[in-house]
């Protein structure tokens, strides 16, 4: 499949669309990014392109698009007749009278160059010109009136992505072409009046206006031809006699005696209109479609989502999650063994598992337990010292645990190994806190050892929380 | 042997491994618990940048049976130092699939792979001589380690561990993680650096690449607050009405569905937050936007055909103007453009006057005029300070957060309101609440310089 990375109307809609219900993960776009090789805007066009299948609704650029040339074809055939007609109505001539060069002049080049310097003025004036000025645009107002007919496709133009600047430059470049097709129509009719009939032309103003200074004009606004093309500069002759005026019943005796003459100035006239109305638009057009151009782009930056992909092409993904899966453990909520809060009188063997001698003494001074014997295990012990130690006990033993830590398997084992034993009558584990708890265990902790200890399914096994 | 740096988190159960591991890969999914074996079999967390690792770090179930293995290793060991990693490797070896030695054997293999060793202990309980048997099975493996001081208590006892922790490892550092930032984060990173020499130059690289990833994080926050912001304060909300003004009933309905719209708002704006930070599924506690007071403008207006009276009138009069001026030309100027002057005046006129008459009327079937209410934007001055400090509160806390937090994010009694509303940048803020009280479209340099400001503030509560 080809794909046109050129950014367009259409192609900017699209994206608009695309993008308020995809905007993929970081991943994928930068893996598309580095799988291509182009970047910036076309990289953003052609993502949008591979992506588009993913807007299942009508796209708003058809239905936008399919209004904006509609009316577009309707006005501007509308206004080529127009202009058809008023350069028939404008040269229409009974025999009677001379068309007055000075008012075709006005529509045919006075006309264009008004609306080209306001059109100019609307690039300078920001956004103001083109707020007042759309509202000279009945397209404008049919284009917010579509909704309310029942057989119109629906557009939302409030959710449509147009600020007001690209508002400006859709109405400046449609007002260029609709100028341009006026004075097609005007210039059309300017060419078929001259071949089927024959006008005789002359001027005329209320203002005393010199034929030599109103020739300067004339040759100053037909520099652009006179080279290439002198007859259609009038002359001075020409000018002084097509100069007419209104008072009087009959033309005057020199015009009509060269009458064949006056017909020459439907060149300058012609030459004028295509100058000025027709192909000084078209540069205008260029320019308003190149400015459009140029704001579209400028906008699409700006577009929700746009400044995110570009971001995420150019970024690196950096991932550090795990690719394996976590086994979760299934953690139980509340022991079921209980502990008991009082220490028996007492106890044959006291045991004191990772503990310190040292700290096996304060830990006695501090519970005055009687005991018979007291051994460390666990800690540095090795098993063989271990081993040799539950060997030695029989009767009431009382293990003393560091209740912070929680119980390994180690001591478990050696646990084990103490119930097994059979002259050992029963076993009570007391988890105790650190010294500056005054060694009272905390409650997380002792559920940690009531949770493990509660595995152990014997009943010589108590667990005590002093 | 793949060339990244990897490293174990090892050490004696409950001490934090898999905190420090999800602090350090930033992933809050990490089952965390307090009950020893919560974490079963090692798992690799990769730093990966476009699919390449830059290092790898692997948590680890916790010593169980330490004195076990290393009365195996002892037993079958009487060799020198250099050999030493060999009897551990013939340990996994042979235990590999033993189910006594499996949490062992689970946090021995990628050491033996090459990974270095992080050995973690909690520096807030007293050092006990039973960890000597863990860090001498360490040893034996001759790998670079370090160890971590990490203080889950309130109480201190870093002195006592590091007095024993350097005379098995090389390096030494207090890492929380349940406190640590982004400076911490890398702090920790850096002394992993000097572990290996081979291994400096990829940890810098990553350090470099999460430094990166922070500031685009800063980045993206302080875009969505200001999406945010704009969103909310040029919302406007429509609403049909049947008369000329609203009752009361429908204005109580377009303000409730103008405040449900603020509100979800604002939910779409925590989430896109805490989705940059990696901080989905957290449960929040915060206080409820008060939406009573915030002065909402509101109008009844008309239109017809979609265009409003205003509009209508300016249309009728261009086309009245052009109908007049096409009868000028027509009469080639001897009109005077009086044609045009008096079709602008009808028409415009006539729009002003009929406007009512024709709201009635209907096309097809279909009434041509609509009534609505127009509710928002909001009025209140000091509101926008309100949503913002609520705002940049949430996303400080949450970039602050450590991924090894597991509990719920209280922000019931934070705001930056205050701050906001006193500190020097608010006649700058101000400047652009005021244009979207407006309805004005901004500027792209007006927005960029609400974002700097918000940055700015944003970094301070970092």
């Amino acid at each position: 499949m080809q794909y046109n990375h050129k950014l367009t109307f259409k192609s900017y809609l699209d994206l608009a669309q695309l993008l308020k219900q995809y905007q993929g993960s970081h991943e994928e776009n930068r893996h598309f990014a580095l799988s291509h090789k182009i970047q910036g805007i076309p990289l953003v066009l052609l993502w949008k392109d591979k992506n588009l299948y993913r807007v299942v609704d009508e796209l708003d650029s058809s239905r936008y698009l399919h209004y904006l040339k509609l009316f577009s074809s309707l006005f501007g055939f509308i206004l080529l007749l127009l202009g058809f007609f008023t350069g028939f109505a404008l040269l229409s001539y009974s025999g009677a009278e001379p068309v007055n060069v000075i008012y075709l002049l006005l529509v045919m080049v006075g006309l264009p160059l008004l609306s080209m310097f306001l059109s100019l003025l609307s690039l300078f004036t920001g956004n103001m010109g083109a707020r007042i000025f759309k509202h000279f645009s009945l397209l404008y107002y049919l284009e917010k009136a579509i909704n309310f007919f029942p057989f119109a496709k629906k557009i939302d133009f409030s959710a449509l992505p147009f600020s007001a600047t690209l508002s400006k430059w859709i109405f400046l470049q449609r007002l260029q072409l609709f100028s341009f097709l006026f004075a097609l129509g005007l210039f059309l009719a300017l060419i078929l009046t001259v071949v089927s009939k024959d006008i005789a032309f002359a001027w005329s103003s209320t203002l005393a206006i010199d034929p030599l200074a109103f020739q300067n004009v004339l040759s100053l606004l037909a520099t652009p031809w006179q080279s290439f093309f002198p007859s259609a500069v009038p002359s001075l002759e020409l000018i002084e006699i097509s100069h007419y005026f209104r008072l009087g019943d009959k033309l005057d005796v020199n015009m009509v005696q060269n009458a064949d003459k006056l017909g020459a100035w439907w060149k300058f006239l012609a030459m004028a209109t295509l100058c000025y109305a027709l192909l000084l638009r078209l540069v205008f057009w260029f320019i308003m479609k190149i400015g459009f151009k140029k704001q579209l782009k400028k906008e699409l930056y700006t577009l929700p989502g746009v400044q995110k992909l570009l971001k995420e092409f150019s970024t690196a993904v950096v991932s550090t999650v795990s690719v394996k899966e976590e086994q979760h453990l299934e953690v139980k909520e509340e022991p079921t063994l209980l502990a008991s809060e009082i220490l028996s009188d007492d106890y044959a063997f006291l045991l004191a598992w990772n503990y310190a001698e040292k700290t096996l003494m304060l830990l006695q001074d501090q519970h005055k337990v009687t005991v018979t014997s007291t051994h460390v295990v666990g800690g540095r012990n090795s098993f063989a010292e271990d081993k040799v130690i539950i060997d030695t006990l029989k009767g009431k033993v009382l293990i003393y645990v560091k209740a912070w830590e929680p119980p390994t398997m180690d001591f478990m084992d050696f646990l084990a190994d103490v119930l097994a034993k059979n002259e050992v009558d029963a076993v009570e584990v007391c988890p105790l806190g650190t010294v500056t708890e005054h060694y009272a265990s905390k409650k997380v902790d002792m559920e940690i050892w009531l949770k493990k200890l509660e595995q152990i399914t014997s009943e010589k096994l108590k667990v005590i929380d002093v | 042997m793949s060339s990244y740096p990897k490293f174990a988190v090892v050490g004696h159960p409950n001490k934090g491994k898999s905190s420090i591991v999800s602090s350090l890969s930033l992933d809050n999914s990490i089952q965390i618990g307090n009950t020893p074996g919560t974490t079963q079999v090692k798992r690799g967390f990769p730093l990966k940048v476009d699919g390449e690792i830059i290092y790898e770090l692997f948590d680890t179930p916790g010593f169980q049976r330490a004195r076990r293995v290393f009365a195996w290793l002892e037993e079958h060991g009487d060799v020198s130092a250099d050999k030493r990693a060999d009897v551990v490797r013939e340990f996994v070896f042979k235990h590999k699939d033993s189910e006594r030695f499996k949490d062992e054997v689970e946090l021995l293999e990628p050491i033996l792979n090459g990974a270095g060793i992080i050995y973690v202990v909690d520096a807030s309980k007293p050092y006990g001589a039973e960890y000597e048997v863990e860090m001498e099975i360490l040893r034996w493996c001759g790998q670079p380690s370090m160890a971590i001081l990490n203080l889950i208590g309130n109480e201190d006892y870093r002195e006592d561990w590091t007095r024993a922790l350097g005379q098995y490892f090389r390096l030494v550092r207090t890492y929380n993680p349940m406190t640590a930032r982004h400076n911490e984060h890398i702090e920790l990173l850096e002394s992993m650096a000097q572990l290996k020499e081979e291994w400096t130059k990829p940890i810098k690289q990553a350090i470099s690449i999460l430094d990166e990833l922070y500031d685009k994080k800063v980045d993206e926050s302080v875009e969505v607050v200001v999406d945010y912001m704009v969103e909310v304060l040029s919302f406007v909300h429509y609403q049909k009405i049947k008369e000329e003004e609203a009752s009361g009933e429908e204005k109580e309905e377009a303000k409730l569905a103008y405040r449900e719209k603020i509100l979800k708002v604002e939910i779409k704006e925590r989430q896109a937050i805490e989705k940059i930070w990696n901080h989905t599924d957290i449960e929040k506690n915060e206080a409820s936007l008060e939406l009573e007071r915030v002065g909402l403008f509101s109008k009844e207006s008309a239109s017809i055909f979609g265009l409003t009276q205003k509009e209508l009138i300016v249309t009728s009069a261009a086309t009245g103007a052009t109908a007049g001026a096409a009868i000028d030309l027509l009469a080639v100027g001897h009109t005077l453009l009086l044609g045009a002057l008096v079709g602008g005046v009808v028409g415009g006129v006539g729009a002003m006057f009929g406007f009512d008459n024709l709201y009635e009327m209907k096309v097809l079937g279909q009434s041509i005029g609509k009534r609505e209410l127009t509710i928002g934007p909001m009025q209140n001055l000091n509101f926008p300070y309100v949503l913002l400090g609520r705002s940049l509160y949430h996303a400080s806390m949450i970039a602050k957060r450590s991924h090894a937090m597991r509990g719920d994010l209280d922000l019931e009694n934070g705001s930056f309101t205050q701050e906001l509303m006193e500190g020097e940048s608010r006649k700058a803020l101000e400047k652009l609440h005021l244009k979207l009280r407006k309805g004005e479209e901004l500027k792209e340099e007006t927005l960029e310089e609400y974002k700097e400001l918000i940055k700015k503030r944003f970094l301070t509560l970092l």
